[in-house]
């Protein structure tokens, strides 16, 4: 018998388990009539939304600016050398 | 029961939706699994009226499944005390998204998706925690020399070495060898289960399968 076929019968004895018998009801009621399961408030969620959509505006805007950055800081030294007498 | 004010106005709306994300998808999942043989009739009219914000149609659904899901969970915790607040998470989570239960599928199959959530939610919040435990294979030694050992076994001391010898493995390849060997689940509804597709499911099993049989070949030595 290979290995696999040991953990196969171990299995087939585990699934004759019975698992120990649980009441959760009256918690489960108590927990969800006392509200601590709410989800998020309708404030909590607009805070979410705007941190969310503040981010999706602000990465891309990031990186456009360090390009256009990259891009242009060249070009903008030379000519700020060149013009350096006037300065 | 009917005395207790529900929250219910506050149970809908879009970013709950998106919190509880996964018992969407998986809500939307529709045949039988033949892994879960759990009869679903009556569930419809107390969903129905759970929706509605009756509590006492939600303690009976509770009551007609909690069996049911603290089968599953047993697998996940054996620790009493974990195990029962699991139970309870899952009908918990149940409950705040029972609006997007479908009634496709029975809704024992739905809450089995949620309470596969909730239990590997746990093992991977304890695999952050958890410090390297030394584990002794010497039981395993002893089974794998005489084949008949398995058969003398009791049904909870296999089960407790079947959750031991899968612990050693992360929670992934633990889940999915878990509902292979335990739950008898085919890649469907493995596939089910997890909210993985089928092909995941396919290439986790052959990596999970992978590092049991170098654990298990492993045996006889400390393993940390």
């Amino acid at each position: 018998m290979n290995w696999e076929d040991q953990i196969r019968m171990l299995a087939t004895r585990a699934q004759a388990e019975t698992p120990p018998r649980v009441d959760v009801a009256p918690e489960v009621l108590r927990v969800l009539a006392s509200g601590q399961a709410d989800p998020l408030t309708v404030g909590e969620r607009l805070w979410i939304w705007l941190a969310a959509g503040a981010s999706a505006v602000a990465i891309p805007a990031m990186a456009v600016a360090i390009s256009v950055y990259n891009a242009s800081a060249g070009p903008l030294r030379e000519i700020m050398n060149s013009i350096s007498w006037a300065i | 029961m009917n005395s207790v004010a529900w929250p219910t106005s506050r149970l809908t709306g879009l970013l709950h939706c998106a919190r509880l994300g996964w018992a969407w998808a998986l809500a939307n999942v529709g045949s039988a699994e033949s892994c879960d043989p759990h009869s679903a009739t009556g569930d419809r009219a107390d969903v129905e009226e759970s929706r509605h914000g009756d509590p006492d149609a939600y303690r009976r659904l509770v009551e007609r499944h909690q069996d049911h899901v603290a089968r599953i969970l047993w697998r996940f915790s054996r620790d009493r005390a974990v195990h029962e607040e699991l139970v309870q998470d899952v009908f918990v989570e149940a409950y705040l998204s029972l609006h997007t239960y479908r009634e496709q599928a029975p809704f024992s199959h739905w809450l089995a998706r949620i309470a596969t959530r909730v239990g590997y939610r746990f093992w991977k919040d304890r695999a952050k925690q958890k410090e390297a435990e030394p584990f002794s294979l010497a039981e395993w030694d002893q089974i794998a020399e005489d084949g008949d050992a398995i058969q003398s076994l009791e049904a909870n001391q296999a089960a407790e070495l079947l959750h031991r010898l899968l612990d050693q493995l992360p929670p992934r390849d633990r889940l999915v060898l878990m509902l292979r060997y335990l739950e008898g689940c085919n890649v469907e509804e493995t596939a089910r289960r997890t909210g993985w597709t089928k092909t995941m499911v396919k290439v986790q099993a052959l990596r999970a399968r992978d590092k049991l049989k170098k654990l298990v070949e492993r045996s006889g030595m400390e393993l940390t």
